[in-house]
């Protein structure tokens, strides 16, 4: 949740901190020396979007999985590993185990 | 029961490739009426043929047959979609009409893998056993990485109570996927079934190196077994018993038996209690806890 909250906080300071420099950009166009140099509170807008971004992707990020194989098999069953459902077999009492009432007029 | 969650699992059970029906065909179910296969893109297919196959499982049949033509309407010539027609057909059909099926299939093209398992599996439950082996080595020379296929194979044998073929068949599974320790149960299980239980302890305390070892947990005392690492440490005890009470065994892959025979059913034993007297849920105690302890507490010989 609050990696969330600080991923949209870093994303809005970045949009920020980019339509500011457009808009000083074009101030300085419009005095007539566009080579200023960028003010220094927007420079810290987007450090600041960028610690609050990296701060929100690793918060965000889903839970770690184990990576070795022994772990993977502690959540298996036999009857998953034992399955062979290219082999199995598809005539089987289940037609008349489940089928609902209706069905069973054959 | 929401959509989101019947989705979940739906693509656990094809993960982990189980066979639950009842449950894929209750939640496929519920996907379809809300037709939201469509959304899903790829994965959408494979669980409306997941749903396929387990309402032909479930006997609805009307299910199935609907969820056939929308697959089979977007994939027009698909050699999946002629294995389901496949599946399908055995169903209800007499077997020989889906054999015929199948054989026009593999005249055309040979090496279709699903429909030559289809052909060995309607062999195989027609009860011509000898020509469901005969063709599922043929199948395993052309495909010998075909884990499910050994794995049939060995089952086969089992059924027919030869052990050591089995036993052969499962030793290639072993080398196809070394690491998996429910294979190397079942090859335990099937070496002390055919007698030879120098060689089955040595698999069962394997299976328990596989599952049980995990050097950055607590001391080995201090854990309790849990899965199938039970099983492994009851076929330990199993077979410290029977060679406890046969001198003179002859092991037919020439294994020697372990020389410690005694630590290791004290090592057994302690597990299993340790294993049965962790308490459930809400304190209740492991079923079976008082037959285990009788059981373990008898002596060797």
């Amino acid at each position: 949740m609050i990696g969330k909250l600080f991923l949209t906080l870093a994303t809005l300071a970045l949009l920020h901190a980019a339509y500011s420099t457009y808009e000083h950009l074009s101030l300085l166009k419009a005095l007539g020396k566009p080579e200023g140099s960028l003010p220094l509170d927007i420079v810290y807008e987007s450090i600041l979007a960028l610690i609050l971004g990296l701060l929100g992707a690793s918060l965000n990020a889903p839970p770690l999985k184990d990576i070795t194989w022994a772990s993977e098999m502690k959540k298996r069953t036999i009857d998953g590993m034992d399955s062979r459902l290219g082999f199995a077999h598809y005539k089987s009492r289940g037609k008349f185990l489940f089928a609902s009432p209706r069905d069973s007029k054959s | 029961m929401s959509l989101q969650s019947a989705l979940e699992r739906l693509a656990t059970y094809r993960a982990n490739n189980t066979r639950a029906s009842q449950d894929i065909f209750r939640n496929g179910l519920l996907a379809l009426q809300k037709s939201s296969f469509k959304k899903l893109g790829d994965d959408g297919w494979a669980c409306l043929e997941q749903l396929t196959l387990a309402s032909i499982d479930v006997g609805r049949l009307d299910i199935a047959d609907q969820c056939l033509q929308l697959i089979a309407d977007k994939f027009p010539n698909s050699p999946r979609v002629d294995c389901l027609i496949g599946i399908r057909m055995e169903a209800t059909e007499p077997p020989e009409t889906a054999l015929k099926y199948y054989a026009d299939i593999l005249e055309a093209d040979s090496a279709n893998v699903a429909i030559w398992k289809r052909r060995i599996s309607v062999l195989r439950r027609t009860g011509k056993v000898e020509k469901a082996v005969n063709e599922l080595v043929q199948f395993l020379d052309t495909f010998y990485t075909d884990v499910e296929g050994w794995l049939e194979l060995a089952d086969i044998y089992a059924s027919c109570n030869q052990y050591d073929h089995s036993l052969q068949a499962l030793s290639h599974v072993l080398l196809l996927t070394p690491q998996n320790p429910f294979y190397v149960l079942q090859a335990a299980e099937t070496a002390y079934t055919s007698e030879d239980f120098p060689l089955a302890i040595k698999m069962f305390l394997t299976v328990v190196d596989m599952t049980d070892a995990d050097d950055s947990e607590q001391l080995l005392q201090e854990s309790t077994p849990l899965g199938i690492t039970v099983r492994a440490w009851f076929g330990v005890k199993l077979c410290t018993r029977r060679i406890a009470q046969n001198a003179n065994l002859k092991s037919l892959s020439n294994t020697s038996a372990p020389k410690n025979l005694e630590l290791l059913d004290e090592l057994a034993t302690e597990r299993l209690r340790v294993a049965y007297s962790s308490s459930g849920q809400k304190g209740e105690i492991a079923k079976g806890r008082q037959e285990v302890f009788a059981w373990v507490a008898t002596p060797l010989v």
